[in-house]
């Protein structure tokens, strides 16, 4: 395995801020979500477990819903439904997205041309648009929402691989390893791979905060995750009949998909200039 | 240049073809079968009339003639009726065009007119605590979904302090729906200035403008500002294609009687000649505006008219 020590300069600097509190932030939430069930006072699900509306309280420190719902319970348990479909959608549109990617830049001038065409083409338009075209012609429901959100990822990781890939593909050790024989396939498996794998693990968290918007954005419209579900998108939805009189079930549910987003874009951001070709050298 | 121009405005033809042909073909990813789908949420779903419904819209020809035949009605202009109401989807998307329209220029103004200057404080002072509060204003505002912020601002200016009405398609309407997707569109805004000027603040033209002494002020708004703003130029139109994706949502909150209200109105009942209709329609949007962004960066970049 040949690994070209140049692709990421592991500047000799502190970890920044940002990416500390990001990924402290990321943890506590993935904690939060991943522990719901043993950490929620009360069954998401369960009406009247408190009174209808009411403010946040000791008993009920999110307050309680149109239903009397505990609303920290549902903020935490919505964690698994927002984390699990960000997660679902970004590994599988990464996989898919990255193959194309690579294919471009390794099957040869023809392919190449082709998939760059098409691929531009889909990553010219914005992904919350073909997410909802695609979710309009699926349904709605939480497995069609994450396969949309996915699709909709896909032309940006096939747009970033190939970037990384064709950068790649132009130094000397693939050329050296093309001499001694090995075919495409091998050489992308064993030389190329390990070499962007960072970098992709990297764009893979900004897509990652994409994802968790679509996905809140389809089911406030009710084509993503349907109700009574207690994704953080469906709570906004059907609280927001209630803003004035309880704007708690407004501000919990939205704050958590603030913080969950903001945690990835501090990381994928401030991580991103260290691994993007096309900013290295530029701030 | 004319060159650049045919060859921008061929492709943006080819595109909105490949548009038109993918959304006929999108009707065959349904599960199962449209009909049943379109009018499971209707009373008058006898056999008879799902057959006419087939006929109508065609589903009884084989897969590549329906779409070679909805390409054709397209092209001319025919959207199909909608299922419900059975009224022209083009009338219907063409009523909507200005609202969504007004709206779109609307946020897109407010988004430069915060944007630009920020982007440009930053660039100014980089590394210093105006560029960081800068830039953290510019990831607090990509992190906020434009959905919440909007709830919040109806909840604040309309409902508390009642200065604004809640929802209608006035121009006191348009306030509330535009200040929100300005907002949430600037902070993309400001970080595509901040790196366009500081690239051009790098550039040999300015040491040399200011080696010969001249002032700082000079050197920014003379020598920096037209050259950062050809690559700002080409911002908008990236900046212009996300905001139109944002505002279905956007359009939903305010009940702003735009394209995106209307689709997700048809999403919802599974309307699907209506969402044909929407997706051709936004998508030919994005590609007429990028379109001219092009052209127009070709008219202020000397540079591009010789490739």
């Amino acid at each position: 395995m040949t690994v070209a020590t140049a692709t990421i300069k592991p500047r000799r600097r502190r970890m920044p801020v940002t990416v500390i509190l990001g990924l402290g932030l990321a943890v506590v939430i993935a904690a939060a979500s991943l522990l719901a069930p043993y950490l929620t006072p009360f069954d998401p699900m369960r009406m009247a477990a408190g009174p209808r509306l009411a403010a946040p309280s000791i008993a009920h420190p999110f307050g309680t819903d149109e239903f009397g719902r505990d609303l920290l319970s549902r903020v935490l348990t919505g964690g698994r439904l927002s984390l699990g479909i960000g997660i679902a959608a970004v590994v599988s549109g990464l996989v898919v997205g990255g193959l194309l990617g690579l294919l471009a830049a390794f099957a040869g001038r023809a392919v190449e041309a082709v998939l760059l065409r098409v691929v531009d083409v889909l990553y010219s338009f914005p992904d919350t648009l073909i997410a909802l075209a695609l979710v309009a012609f699926l349904g709605p429901g939480i497995e069609n929402a994450t396969l949309a959100i996915a699709i909709s990822l896909v032309p940006f990781y096939a747009r970033v691989t190939y970037g990384l890939a064709a950068a790649e593909r132009a130094k000397p050790y693939i050329e050296a390893a093309r001499l001694a024989g090995i075919n495409s396939g091998r050489l992308v498996r064993v030389h190329v791979m390990p070499n962007i794998g960072q970098s992709l693990i990297v764009m893979g968290t900004l897509g990652f905060s994409s994802a968790i918007l679509s996905a809140a954005g389809l089911s406030f419209l009710g084509l993503g995750v349907q109700p009574p579900s207690p994704e953080w998108g469906a709570i906004l939805a059907s609280g927001r009949n209630y803003i004035t009189k309880a704007p708690w079930i407004l501000i919990f549910p939205g704050l958590a998909i603030c913080l969950t987003v903001l945690s990835f874009n501090l990381i994928g951001d401030s991580l991103r200039d260290l691994v993007d070709p096309r900013r290295k050298g530029r701030p | 240049m004319l060159f650049l121009i045919s060859k921008r405005v061929l492709a943006a033809f080819a595109t909105v073809i490949a548009v038109i042909i993918l959304s006929g073909i999108l009707i065959h990813v349904v599960p199962g079968d449209p009909v049943t789908a379109m009018m499971a949420q209707s009373v008058s779903a006898t056999p008879e009339a799902m057959a006419d419904m087939r006929a109508r819209l065609g589903l009884d020809l084989p897969v590549w003639q329906q779409v070679g035949l909805y390409a054709w009605h397209v092209l001319q202009g025919d959207f199909g009726r909608s299922i419900r109401g059975n009224e022209s989807v083009a009338w219907l998307l063409l009523q909507r065009l200005p609202n969504t329209f007004s709206l779109a220029v609307c946020g897109l103004t407010v988004a430069l007119a915060i944007g630009i200057p920020l982007g440009f404080l930053a660039a100014i002072k980089r590394g210093r605590l105006a560029d960081t509060a800068v830039m953290v204003i510019a990831v607090l505002g990509v992190s906020i979904p434009a959905f919440w912020l909007g709830l919040i601002m109806i909840q604040v200016f309309s409902l508390k302090l009642g200065w604004l009405p809640v929802a209608g398609s006035s121009w006191r309407n348009i306030i509330l729906p535009a200040l929100t997707l300005g907002l949430t569109y600037c902070a993309l805004v400001a970080r595509m200035t901040r790196s366009a000027l500081i690239e051009v603040l790098a550039e040999d033209y300015i040491r040399t403008a200011r080696a010969r002494g001249l002032r700082e002020r000079q050197v920014l708004l003379v020598h920096a500002l037209r050259p950062a703003l050809i690559s700002i130029v080409t911002v908008v139109g990236l900046v212009f294609a996300y905001l139109l994706g944002g505002q279905v949502i956007i359009e939903n909150v305010f009940s702003w009687n735009g394209i995106g209200r209307l689709a997700v109105q048809a999403m919802l009942e599974r309307d699907y000649p209506m969402i044909q209709g929407f997706i051709v329609v936004f998508a030919t949007s994005v590609v007429i505006v990028s379109m001219l962004i092009d052209i127009l960066y070709g008219f202020l970049d000397p540079r591009m008219r010789q490739r």
